[in-house]
């Protein structure tokens, strides 16, 4: 057991479960690649998205953030008042983002043929909608902060 | 073997002070539940369309090796709202999932670039099996999400591919569970399971880190510039957002009003045909002239011709009307009264007494999904019937006329529409 344990890295438990776990999702994957007639696509969408959100997604909000609270409150944070202004603009700033990507499709009428096929109605009403919302995130994120900013002067 | 230590690959380089087993154990017990509503639910959806019967099967079909494909049992008709509630479930629960998923995917994400990179054979096939779990997941829930939205620019099938790369996601999510159960014990057990969200600002100090265990607590945390409790509010709020604006075009008004980022959470005005529609007449390539006054419905066991109707003699039938749900797989339904004919005096008419079975089909003249087999329950059943009118008026083009198929509990795009012919067994 400690021989298994200093070449393997862990116990024959650990072992047996990961090669039942890779068992399970090598035949998953190959019924899907089996099912469709274009099974490279399958591939590129599973590599695809996590490249897009491990290295463009993640990175691109992460150094966003990072220059707002650069810009807003430096390096080392000691105004509560400079820290309040870096949240009550990132907050809405991630709510609006997470809106846009769940709804990428809507807002930025992708689809519209397909959709106007399906449901004779058409996605142009979206975008529109997207921006009041973020609006309203942002107006009231903004009352909100000038609703605190007395106590948080005194 | 180590890498060199630069960029993400310095320990110094992730500085946010609220990373770290805490959180990334806090945001799990909040994704493991969402993900298991999503999970069970699919799977019921994939029941619900009874693939086991006729053509019903989308992919793959009950021959010998198909594994998951079929499953074998009637899907029940009652309560009648019970693929409402399982489907609206099922992409609620995943829209919510979406915000705990990112936000638990930025907790852990220096592990990503842990150095060095592989530390024994048993940590590089577990980090393998991260790859599935995250390709599994971003996968899963980027194609659900698009395709609710009717937009289908995967280049491959949807359904196979959602539903086996779910059993992917899921296989590599129970080793996960399995492996980090230990950890998020331990995290609890340091720092206790709500103590660090009553934390205020001057309190919010840097996690520590497990001993023996490598995470993602930062090694040179910077100052903090929010809370815990701000963060896990913050990925909470936009997750409550998501699944009540979604619940607006599960249930429909008055909560539709909400819906406003929601594909089909749109209200079409008062007249008795003004709900939502899956497939437009236009869309599904029916001449016009095969829904005219020479329309007829053809009654069937086999190949064997039992009786042709025209819409005067349906509509001179016994009637029955029911209000009744209908839920389409992308999780939205619309509540309305049906009256037509009942499906158990159609087989009747055909000569068949005790029907088991009927094969509804289209005139639709290409396209998946345009005849679907009901089981026994379905076509017995007292509100099981062939539609011929709703809430007073006759059907529009859209909603199927001249004729469609309203069963209670049925997924939508079995509820045929523009009936030709019914086969019955």
């Amino acid at each position: 057991m400690r021989w298994f344990r200093g070449h393997y890295g862990a116990g024959p438990i650990h072992l047996l479960a990961v090669l039942a776990t890779f068992a399970v999702a090598a035949y998953a994957l190959s019924r899907a690649l089996d099912l469709t007639g274009n099974p490279d696509r399958i591939v590129l969408w599973l590599g695809g998205s996590i490249v897009a959100h491990d290295l463009i997604l993640f990175p691109v909000y992460a150094l966003l953030g990072a220059i707002a609270a650069g810009a807003i409150v430096g390096s080392k944070p000691r105004s509560r008042l400079r820290i309040a202004v870096l949240n009550h603009l990132r907050v809405p700033a991630l709510l609006s983002g997470l809106l846009l990507l769940v709804w990428f499709p809507l807002v930025a009428d992708k689809g519209q043929r397909s959709f106007m096929r399906v449901s004779g109605l058409s996605k142009d009403v979206y975008f529109g909608r997207w921006l009041l919302i973020t609006a309203v995130l942002f107006g009231g994120s903004a009352l909100l902060f000038a609703l605190r900013l007395r106590r948080l002067t005194r | 073997m180590r890498l060199p230590a630069i960029g993400p690959f310095r320990e110094d380089f992730w500085r946010s002070p609220l990373r770290g087993p805490w959180l990334a154990s806090l945001l799990s017990s909040a994704l493991l539940p969402l993900v298991a509503v999503c999970a069970v639910t699919g799977f019921v959806s994939h029941w619900a369309y009874q693939p086991h019967l006729g053509g019903n099967a989308v992919f793959g079909g009950s021959a010998p090796g198909n594994g998951f494909d079929v499953y074998g049992l009637d899907w029940p008709t009652s309560p009648a709202w019970l693929y409402v509630a399982t489907q609206g479930l099922h992409v609620v629960s995943g829209l919510a999932a979406i915000p705990v998923l990112l936000a638990k995917l930025w907790a852990v994400i220096p592990k990503l670039f842990e150095n060095p990179p592989v530390r024994s054979a048993a940590h590089a096939l577990e980090r393998l099996s991260l790859v599935l779990l995250v390709g599994g997941s971003l996968f899963v829930f980027s194609t659900g999400v698009i395709n609710i939205q009717v937009w289908y620019p995967f280049g491959f099938s949807f359904v196979p591919a959602h539903y086996y790369g779910a059993i992917v996601m899921l296989a590599a999510l129970c080793l996960h569970v399995g492996l980090k159960l230990p950890v998020m014990s331990a995290a609890f057990r340091q720092r206790g399971v709500m103590r660090p969200l009553r934390e205020d600002l001057q309190h919010t100090r840097p996690e520590a880190g497990l001993p023996g265990v490598v995470t993602s607590a930062p090694h040179a945390p910077a100052a903090p510039t929010l809370t815990r409790r701000a963060l896990l509010g913050g990925v909470g709020a936009a997750s409550a957002g998501l699944a009540v604006m979604t619940t607006g075009q599960v249930v429909g008004r008055p909560l539709a009003e909400l819906a406003l980022l929601a594909p089909r959470g749109r209200g079409r005005g008062d007249a008795p045909n003004d709900f939502p529609i899956n497939k437009t007449f236009s869309a599904a390539n029916i001449p016009r002239e095969k829904v005219g006054p020479d329309w007829r419905l053809l009654l069937h066991v086999a190949d064997e011709r039992r009786a042709v109707l025209t819409r005067e003699e349906l509509l001179a039938m016994d009637h029955v009307t029911a209000e009744l749900p209908i839920a389409c797989v992308e999780g939205w339904s619309t509540t309305q009264t049906w009256t037509g004919v009942r499906l158990a005096d159609l087989a009747r008419l055909a000569g068949v007494p005790d029907p088991t079975a009927v094969e509804v089909r289209s005139m639709q003249p290409r396209g998946g999904l345009r005849s679907a087999t009901l089981g026994r329950g379905q076509v017995t059943h007292p509100e099981g019937m062939l539609a011929l009118r709703v809430n007073g008026a006759d059907l529009s083009l859209d909603h199927g006329y001249p004729a469609r198929v309203i069963v209670p509990a049925l997924p939508g795009v079995h509820c045929t529409k523009w009936v030709g012919k019914m086969v019955f067994a």
